[in-house]
């Protein structure tokens, strides 16, 4: 294979005239070659393809004096409970503490289930009652992940948030205590 | 009658096509390298977001699956004068054999306490022995906290970056945020791998 070819050369044509030997050009290449392809190998190997993306997350600042608001109404609201096993239980435009709280609240998945909740409520909501003075939709999402839940629960969270262009949503960790009644066993770890 | 043989060439390919492409190859992958550390082992979850994490000027808070914080920053010069910072306000002192090796590493989850044992371990150990995570709490004046003031005052402008895993639980990130909280940071970037977006989505 890494043999080196040696083609042509002058001579032996016999028309008398003395001519140098000619040399071939010829270069092997393959010693070169396979140089190349282990440095290919290499690089395919310790190279990082896919590069990471980020998402931005804006966090309300602690030690600004909040200004005093208007609670938000529960119907108006669409309340996402981060459980275990990656499950989501949710309160669609119902308070923790409404009697009617304990029937309501339902079970998801993440991912397209999620997703129809979310697209469903705020259709819902945005219809029933008027845009803002911003001119955003009346839709409010809280996202409130348990102890139980993992990183990732509040990361798929965020971005349904993305998807589904909720503008207005906050993410609370601490549960009220009517909001541990409900869910109960569901938040233990 | 004479046999007429067909004259043997030996077979005979142009490989030049394929040699072009190989090295066109390797330039390629020469050019868009850059290469994996031994950070973490930390799987992110993926996000539809398409902003770029940035490349330069970034500290980096990893969260593993058990729930340990390390971290991290870029530029080695802003390494060592972390150490300086930190050494400066804890009371403690670092030789300059251990400066060189702390700016060597590209994170790192050691309590203050035991930072100087495995900055004094041989190279060769220092990545087999088992990290146990910067100690965070909820109060938001944790380690962490002293690590990121550190950093931020070697370099005012640096970027904050948390990388969490897949199967961290969720009061660690809350814990990691109040010590961000507590120094007034409300603005950090989540990394993520990048995901397809559904049919349909278009971002604003």
């Amino acid at each position: 294979m890494s043999a080196i070819v040696e083609t042509g050369g002058g001579g032996g044509k016999g028309d008398g005239k003395v001519r140098g030997k000619k040399l071939s050009t010829n270069v092997d290449m393959t010693p070169m070659v396979d140089l190349g392809f282990l440095l290919i190998t290499f690089f395919m190997l310790a190279t990082t393809m896919s590069k990471p993306t980020s998402m931005t997350l804006n966090v309300p600042d602690k030690t600004e004096k909040q200004e005093e608001t208007e609670p938000l109404k529960a119907s108006k609201v669409l309340t996402l409970f981060l459980g275990k096993n990656d499950d989501v239980y949710y309160l669609d435009g119902v308070a923790a503490d409404d009697p009617k709280a304990e029937e309501s609240l339902k079970t998801t998945r993440f991912g397209s289930d999620l997703r129809s909740v979310i697209f469903n409520s705020a259709t819902r909501i945005n219809a029933a009652n008027a845009k803002d003075e911003k001119g955003y939709g009346a839709f409010v999402c809280v996202i409130k992940p348990t102890v139980v839940s993992t990183y990732k629960n509040m990361v798929d969270v965020l971005d349904e948030m993305a998807i589904t262009k909720s503008k207005k949503y906050a993410l609370v960790d601490n549960l009220t205590d009517s909001e541990k009644k409900l869910l109960g066993d569901k938040v233990k770890p | 009658m004479a046999i007429v043989k067909p004259k043997k060439h030996p077979p005979h390919m142009d490989m030049t096509p394929m040699v072009d492409l190989a090295f066109l190859l390797l330039t390629f992958f020469i050019m868009t390298a850059t290469f994996k550390t031994n950070d973490a082992e930390v799987t992110t979850p993926s996000s539809v977001s398409t902003i770029k994490v940035p490349d330069d000027k970034i500290m980096i808070i990893s969260i593993d699956k058990e729930g340990k914080v390390f971290f991290g920053v870029d530029a080695q010069s802003t390494r060592i004068s972390m150490l300086d910072n930190i050494a400066q306000s804890k009371g403690v002192t670092f030789t300059d054999l251990e400066k060189s090796k702390f700016s060597l590493q590209s994170s790192f989850g050691f309590p203050l306490n035991q930072l100087k044992a495995w900055l004094n371990t041989p190279d060769a150990q220092m990545a087999q022995i088992k990290q146990p995570g910067i100690p965070v709490d909820s109060t938001g004046t944790s380690e962490l906290a002293d690590w990121v003031y550190a950093a931020r005052k070697a370099d005012p402008g640096l970027r904050i970056a948390l990388k969490g895993d897949n199967l961290a639980k969720f009061p660690v990130f809350k814990d990691v945020l109040g010590n961000l909280q507590s120094q007034n940071i409300n603005r950090f970037n989540l990394i993520t791998g990048s995901e397809q977006a559904p049919a349909g989505f278009k971002m604003d």
